[in-house]
C-alpha cells in the first residue's frame, strides 16, 4: 500500500471560472442521465428488469460500504457479507419467528445488530493490518456462515427462512415490484449521499491519510485506530442498510447468501468498479449483476466459473477499475469540446487519486497550522509533504 | 455454489458420540485419550496443508488461497488412480505431483507478475477458488468421494472401547517426520539458511548473488507438493472430498496460520494441533461448541498476540 504518489502543486490560477464551470456541467452530465433513467425506469422496463436494478442498487449500497473500509481506509475486510447477512437475518428472524412485522422496529435493530457485530470485529479485527486483517475478517464471515448454519432453532440452517414479504410501514403502501424499487432507490440514494458527505469531509480524508501514511498521521496526533475503528463502523452501518433492503427484495434469506461467495462478490465489484472511487461500486455491481442476469439466462449452474474467470481476467485487464477509466476518457471527451481557454488542461484531476491526495495533503498541512500557527511552519510542512510522497 | 458445512463432520470419522448414559470418569479418561489421538492424527493433516501456506506465506508474502484447491485436486487424482489401477502408494505419487504441477501452473502463469500485489494475488487465488470448485461439481457431482485405505493399513490398535486405525498412526508418523525434516531444512541448512533470509531481507539475498526467484519456485513447488501429500493422505480421515473441501480446508489453514503464526513451520505445526485436538476433544465431549472452539481459540490468540503464537513475522 505504499505507492508513490506525486503530490501535484496546487495552481489555482489555471482554472479560470468559466472552464472550471464547463467542467462541473461535464461532470455531472453522465451522474445526471444516470439518475434520470434510474428514477424513470419503471415506467418503461419489464417487472423482472426491475427486479434486477433492485439488486442491482441494494448491491451498489453494499460495494459502497465496502469501498469506504476497502478503498478509504486500506482495511481489506473480507467479510463484509457477514455484515450484511447480520442484518438481513435479523430482520427475518424478527418478521418470521418473533412476528414483529413494523419495519420502523425491524430495521433499526437489524441496523443496530450489524453495528455491533461491526464493533465487535473492528475490536478484534483492528489489532492487525493489510493481509492479517484480510485473514481475521475472512475467518469472521465463515463465522457468521457456520453461525446461521447451525443455528437451525433461529435461523432455518440449510433452508433459510422465507415468508418476509415487502416492508409494513405502517401507513397504507402497496408494495409491488416497482414501489419496493423506489422504496430501495431512495433508501440507497440517501445512504449515498451520506457516504460521499463521509468521504469528503474531514474525516473521510483523514482515514485517506491513515491509509498512505500512518506514521505521518499518528505523529500530527490523530488516533488512527480510532479512526478507522469508526470507519468500520460506519461500513457495518451501511452494509447493514444493503441487509435489510435485500431481505425484503429477496423475501427469503439463506446460508448462502451470507458466505464468502457473496464477500467475494462485493469485493470484485469494488475492484472492477475502481478501489476508492465511491462511485466505482455503483459500476462495478451493474456490470457484475448484468453479466450474472444474462448469462443465468443460458446456464446457472456455470456462473461461478464465469466468475473465477472474471476475477483473473479483472486483475490482468482491469487494473485500476472501471470508473476511474471511464471518467478519464469522459474528461478527455469534455476537454476536447471546450477547449477553448482551457490553457492546456493539466490541472490536478489528470491523474485518479492525484486529486484526493492533494487534498489530503492540504489537510495535513492545515492540522500542522493548528498546531504551529505561523506561515514559515506552514512552508516547511508543506515541503515535505511534497517531498517524499 | 452452496457450501454445506461438512468440516463438522471432518475429525469425526473416529469420533465417539454416546447415546445412553453418561461415561464413568475411567470412560471419559478413556475417550480423551482417543479424541486427543484423532485430533493429533487430524491437526497432522491440517499441518501437511497449512506448512506450505506458512512457507510460501513467508517467503514470498502471497498468501495462496488457492492451495486447499491443489488439496483437493491431489485427493481427486490420488481416488482415480486407486480406482484404476489399486495401487496406494502410486495414487500418492500422482496425486503429490499433481498438485505440485498444478502449483507451479499458478505460480508461474499467474502470481508471478503479482509479487508486491497482496491484493491481486487473493484475488487471482479466489478466481482458481470458484473455477475449480465449479469444474469438481461440473465433472464429479456433488457427492462427496472416499479414499480406499490400502490393506496393510485397515488394522487397528484398541483403546479402550475404540479402535485407533494404523492409517491414523501412519499419518501422525509422517506428520511428525516431515516436521521434523522441514525443521532441519530449515533451521540447519544452507538452504534453510537461503530460505529464513529471503523472509527477512530479499534484496540482501539476491545481492549475494543467489536467484532467490528459483529459491521462491522450488519453495513453492514443495508447499503444493506438502498440500498434495495432505490431500490424498487426508481423505482417509477427513471422511471423503467434495467440491466444496477445497475452500473449507484453506479456510482452516488460514485458521492454523493465525493460530499458529505464519513464516514459520513450528508456528503450522502448533497451530495445526491446537486446532485438530481442541475440535475432537470439543466433539467428544460438548458437540456444540466444536463448530465454534476455533474462532475462540482464534479470537483469543488475536487478542493476546496478534501475530501468532509463533509467527516469524
Amino acid at each position: 500500500m505504499s505507492a508513490k504518489r506525486p503530490s501535484g502543486v496546487s495552481s489555482p490560477a489555471r482554472r479560470a471560472l468559466p472552464t472550471r464551470l464547463g467542467s462541473r456541467v461535464a461532470y455531472f452530465t453522465p451522474a445526471a442521465i444516470i439518475l434520470v433513467f434510474l428514477l424513470t425506469l419503471p415506467l418503461f422496463l419489464r417487472t423482472d428488469y426491475v427486479s434486477l436494478f433492485t439488486k442491482i442498487i441494494i448491491f451498489a449500497l453494499l460495494a459502497m460500504s465496502l469501498d469506504l473500509v476497502f478503498g478509504y481506509s486500506g482495511l481489506w475486510c473480507f467479510g463484509q457479507a457477514g455484515l450484511f447477512g447480520v442484518a438481513a437475518y435479523t430482520v427475518a428472524i424478527l418478521v418470521v419467528k418473533v412476528g414483529i412485522t413494523s419495519f420502523w422496529i425491524v430495521a433499526p435493530c437489524a441496523v443496530g445488530v450489524a453495528v455491533i457485530t461491526a464493533a465487535l470485529f473492528g475490536v478484534l479485527g483492528l489489532r492487525s493490518k493489510e493481509i492479517y486483517f484480510m485473514l481475521i475478517t475472512f475467518a469472521f464471515g465463515q463465522l457468521i456462515y457456520v453461525a446461521v448454519y447451525t443455528t437451525s432453532k433461529y435461523t432455518g440452517g440449510s433452508n433459510g427462512l422465507t415468508g418476509i414479504s415487502y416492508p409494513d410501514l405502517g401507513f397504507a403502501v402497496h408494495f409491488n415490484e416497482r414501489s419496493y424499487y423506489y422504496f430501495t432507490l431512495v433508501a440507497v440514494v440517501i445512504a449515498a449521499i451520506l457516504l460521499y458527505k463521509i468521504i469528503k469531509s474531514p474525516f473521510g480524508y483523514s482515514l485517506m491519510g491513515i491509509r498512505d501514511n500512518e506514521i505521518r498521521a499518528k505523529s500530527l496526533g490523530y488516533n488512527t485506530w480510532a479512526r478507522r475503528f469508526i470507519a468500520f463502523i460506519l461500513s457495518g452501518f451501511f452494509a447493514g442498510v444493503a441487509g435489510v433492503l435485500y431481505v425484503y427484495y429477496r423475501n427469503n434469506i439463506a446460508p448462502s447468501d451470507v458466505g464468502l461467495d457473496y464477500s467475494g462478490l462485493v469485493i470484485m465489484m469494488v475492484i472492477i468498479g475502481g478501489v476508492g472511487t465511491l462511485w466505482g461500486g455503483v459500476v462495478g455491481s451493474a456490470a457484475i449483476l448484468f453479466l450474472q442476469y444474462f448469462v443465468s439466462l443460458y446456464t446457472t449452474q456455470r456462473w461461478p466459473l464465469i466468475l473465477g474467470c472474471l476475477f483473473i481476467a479483472a486483475v490482468f485487464l482491469a487494473k485500476d477499475g472501471i470508473y476511474p477509466r471511464f471518467t478519464k476518457w469522459w474528461k478527455r471527451v469534455c476537454r476536447y469540446e471546450t477547449n477553448g481557454g482551457n490553457g492546456g488542461g493539466q490541472d490536478m484531476r489528470g491523474k485518479p487519486g492525484g486529486d484526493t491526495y492533494q487534498r489530503v495533503a492540504t489537510l495535513f498541512r492545515g492540522a500542522s497550522r493548528n498546531d504551529a500557527g505561523n506561515g514559515e511552519r506552514d512552508e516547511a510542512t508543506s515541503e515535505v509533504t511534497s517531498s517524499d510522497g | 455454489m452452496t457450501r454445506p458445512v461438512a468440516r463438522s463432520l471432518s475429525p469425526g470419522a473416529g469420533c465417539i458420540t454416546w447415546a445412553r448414559e453418561p461415561p464413568g470418569r475411567r470412560e471419559s479418561l478413556v475417550s480423551a485419550v482417543y479424541s486427543i489421538l484423532s485430533g493429533i492424527s487430524y491437526g497432522m493433516v491440517l499441518f501437511l496443508l497449512s506448512a506450505g501456506v506458512s512457507i510460501v506465506f513467508g517467503l514470498m508474502n502471497i498468501i495462496n488461497l488457492a492451495h486447499g484447491m491443489l488439496f483437493m485436486l491431489a485427493g481427486y487424482a490420488g481416488i482415480e488412480i486407486m480406482k484404476t489401477t489399486g495401487s496406494f502408494w502410486l495414487a500418492l505419487v500422482v496425486g503429490i505431483l499433481a498438485a505440485g504441477v498444478a502449483g507451479l501452473v499458478i505460480e508461474r502463469g499467474f502470481l508471478r507478475t503479482l509479487y508486491a500485489k497482496q491484493l491481486s494475488q487473493i484475488l487471482v487465488c479466489f478466481g482458481f477458488i470458484y473455477i475449480i470448485t465449479n469444474l469438481h461439481l461440473w465433472f464429479y457431482g456433488p457427492i462427496p468421494k472416499a479414499m480406499p485405505i490400502p490393506e496393510v493399513l485397515t488394522n487397528s490398535v484398541p483403546v479402550g472401547p475404540y479402535n485407533f486405525s494404523y492409517y491414523r498412526i501412519m499419518i501422525i508418523a509422517v506428520g511428525f517426520l516431515l516436521c521434523g525434516f522441514l525443521y532441519w531444512v530449515q533451521e540447519r541448512t544452507r538452504v534453510g539458511a537461503i530460505v529464513r533470509a529471503g523472509m527477512e531481507k530479499p534484496e540482501m539475498v539476491n545481492a549475494m548473488g543467489i536467484n532467490l526467484m528459483a529459491v521462491n519456485i522450488a519453495a513453492f513447488f514443495v508447499a503444493s507438493c506438502l498440500s498434495g501429500l495432505a490431500g490424498v493422505l487426508g481423505t482417509g480421515v477427513i471422511g471423503g472430498i467434495s467440491y466444496f473441501t477445497g475452500g473449507n480446508y484453506v479456510f482452516l489453514a488460514i485458521a492454523v496460520c493465525i493460530i499458529g503464526g505464519v513464516g514459520s513451520i513450528q508456528g503450522a505445526l502448533a497451530g495445526a494441533l491446537i486446532i485438530g485436538v481442541f475440535e475432537s476433544l470439543a466433539k467428544t465431549f460438548y458437540p456444540p461448541l466444536a463448530l465454534y472452539i476455533m474462532y475462540l481459540l482464534m479470537a483469543l490468540v488475536i487478542m493476546f498476540r496478534p501475530s501468532g503464537l509463533l509467527g516469524r513475522k
